[in-house]
């Protein structure tokens, strides 16, 4: 706590997020991708057969993904950039706010954004006649590993993003990283060896985590809810390892490559 | 502006150093850019000092290395080589404690554009530790009547007094200003000025990068002149001028002796005659009294003393007439 409080102040991080929330509402495709766009899979829920599980799993996993690369990811890596090009944050850094500040202050209205609507897709969900979560505490796990993952990623993206513009390229293989790993759940005739390589991506983590956390679904064809809320934390014990590992290799790339200065 | 007395939080006692001890501090200081061969230094070895209470200009021409050397001083940049002290402290491991006694302007940066005038300075308000307020920088900088303007409707002076506003907002000691005028109409250059020396009078340091000379010679108390990444001339304005000539031309005459009382040289070119002396009184009256001996009419007769921009120019030309083994200069401070 004391080397957190020799990093960061409070008062002055809380007041930084609360200016970066104030242009983030003031920019209205910004606004609309990162709080709106991101429960829209939720209408999925009205297809297929109502309060079926493999059906609610695919929802939930489509809007965790949008919801980790919109206002997570894209929208960290985009302030960041264009502040950065802009010259905003170099202005900063000649003041009192310290760089982990900035950095906090950047990624809080996101990351809270997320939070809520991972938050709110419960009570959702639950009134089209899907379950609560089987394990809320995996799920909430799930999500603050996703958050802080895909920050990292942001930043250390950030660091080889020339403006941005060249965001929407260079964001791709961290999009396609993320999208690729639900096939596993959504093919059951992919072949052993691919299926567990792609287990291995943080897409495929979190399609794992929300059908075991959630849904109690044991196994990628399940389709039943059959684990028990103690049964959940073996079975999740692969997946949560995957997601702390990528979140960790996420946040060293990150520290190591961070960029203040825009690029040449 | 409103004419309001800028305050300047005094300097905090030092537990070690004399009151002579330089706010800032520098000694071999080397910067590169990029590695191997197409590595580029362009800070080659500065020494410099500025004097607590004082305003030090730094003048170059563009490319000279002085917002390479600032940054260093800033902490925004690592020096390649050399040491830097910043009120007794390392600018980059001490840049926590340094930022709430140092205001910085850069010469580039930028702001939200969506925010407005008066929430930038808000914002700005909140990351320091003993601010200000936010009206009295907008009345201190003029902009009561842009507060509620976003930043992006700004032209590019009014910008640069929202920067400054901002540099000045929590009573820095140390107030490091890279090219604060530029963009700035006569006017508003002119009220900076005041401001600027407002800061000294409040006990403040100032260091001062500008391409004015107009500038930095009513600003300055010491000038540090960098060429090619070198500090090349260091003193006071005086100091630094002392190894210079004095001019005197007139409409070219081929036949002028070149031994007139104190001249250094005579240069004929473009259509004119340049006498170059030590003594312009002196040489003055004896070239007076040579031509009316003769009866030559000395059209467009124009003497005066050296100025700063003779200096400049003579030193970004490449033909520094102190550095000529004709010169002895008056001042040894004046070089280095």
């Amino acid at each position: 706590m004391t080397a957190l409080a020799h990093r960061l102040s409070l008062r002055r991080t809380a007041s930084l997020t609360r200016w970066n929330a104030t242009l983030l509402s003031r920019n209205r495709l910004a606004l609309f991708y990162a709080a709106v766009m991101p429960l829209l899979p939720l209408g999925l829920l009205f297809t297929g057969e109502r309060g079926s599980a493999s059906v609610g799993a695919g929802a939930v996993v489509t809007m965790f993904l949008v919801i980790a690369l919109f206002p997570v990811y894209y929208n960290v890596l985009a302030q960041f950039v264009s502040r950065r090009d802009e010259l905003v944050l170099k202005r900063m850094r000649t003041g009192e706010s310290r760089d982990a500040e900035l950095l906090a202050s950047i990624a809080l209205p996101g990351a809270i954004t997320a939070l809520i609507l991972i938050a709110v897709a419960i009570p959702i969900s639950a009134a089209i006649s899907q379950p609560l979560p089987v394990n809320p505490l995996l799920y909430a796990a799930l999500a603050v590993l996703a958050v802080t993952m895909f920050t990292a990623f942001a930043y250390w993206t950030a660091a080889w993003t020339k403006n941005a513009e060249a965001a929407q390229l260079t964001s791709m293989p961290i999009i396609i990283l993320a999208s690729l790993g639900p096939l596993t759940n959504s093919i059951p005739s992919m072949s052993d060896r691919l299926r567990d390589i792609l287990s291995l991506t943080p897409g495929a983590a979190i399609s794992d985590l929300v059908r075991i956390g959630w849904f109690g679904l044991d196994g990628p064809g399940a389709t039943k809810a059959t684990l028990t809320f103690a049964e959940t934390w073996g079975q999740a014990a692969g997946p949560l390892l995957v997601m702390a590992a990528w979140t960790f290799v996420a946040v060293m790339l990150a520290r190591r490559s961070m960029r203040w200065e825009p690029r040449a | 502006m409103t004419p309001i007395q800028t305050t300047t939080r005094p300097a905090a006692p030092r537990s070690s150093g004399e009151p002579s001890t330089p706010a800032i501090r520098v000694r071999g200081l080397r910067r590169t850019y990029g590695q191997g061969s197409s590595a580029y230094e362009a800070v080659r070895g500065v020494d410099l000092d500025v004097p607590t209470g004082s305003i030090t200009a730094l003048l170059g021409t563009n490319g000279a290395g002085k917002t390479s050397t600032l940054e260093v001083i800033e902490g925004l940049a690592p020096a390649t080589d050399g040491e830097v002290s910043v009120l007794g402290f390392d600018p980059i491991a001490d840049r926590t404690v340094l930022r709430s006694r140092t205001g910085i302007l850069l010469q580039r940066s930028g702001f939200s554009g969506d925010l407005t005038v008066r929430e930038t300075l808000r914002l700005w308000s909140a990351t320091l530790t003993s601010p200000r307020s936010v009206d009295e920088m907008l009345a201190l900088l003029s902009l009561e009547e842009r507060a509620d303007v976003r930043m992006l409707a700004l032209s590019g002076g009014e910008t640069r007094r929202v920067d400054l506003a901002s540099t000045l907002m929590g009573s820095p000691e140390l107030v490091i200003l890279d090219e604060p005028t530029t963009g700035l109409d006569p006017e508003s250059r002119r009220e900076v000025w005041t401001l600027v020396s407002d800061l000294r009078d409040d006990g403040a340091t100032v260091l001062i990068t500008t391409h004015y000379l107009e500038e930095a010679e009513a600003l300055a108390d010491r000038l540090e002149i960098m060429h090619a990444g070198r500090i090349v001339r260091s003193g006071t304005p005086t100091e630094i001028e002392a190894g210079y000539p004095s001019k005197i031309t007139f409409a070219e005459v081929p036949d002028v002796p070149d031994d007139l009382a104190e001249i250094r040289r005579v240069v004929h070119a473009h259509g004119r005659t340049t006498l170059e002396t030590d003594a312009l009184q002196t040489s003055l009256s004896d070239l007076l009294a040579w031509a009316a001996h003769n009866d030559i009419q000395l059209g467009d007769l124009d003497a005066r003393s050296p100025s700063l921009e003779t200096v400049f120019l003579s030193i970004a030309d490449g033909r520094d007439p102190a550095d000529s083994a004709h010169v002895t200069p008056t001042q040894e401070g004046a070089l280095r």
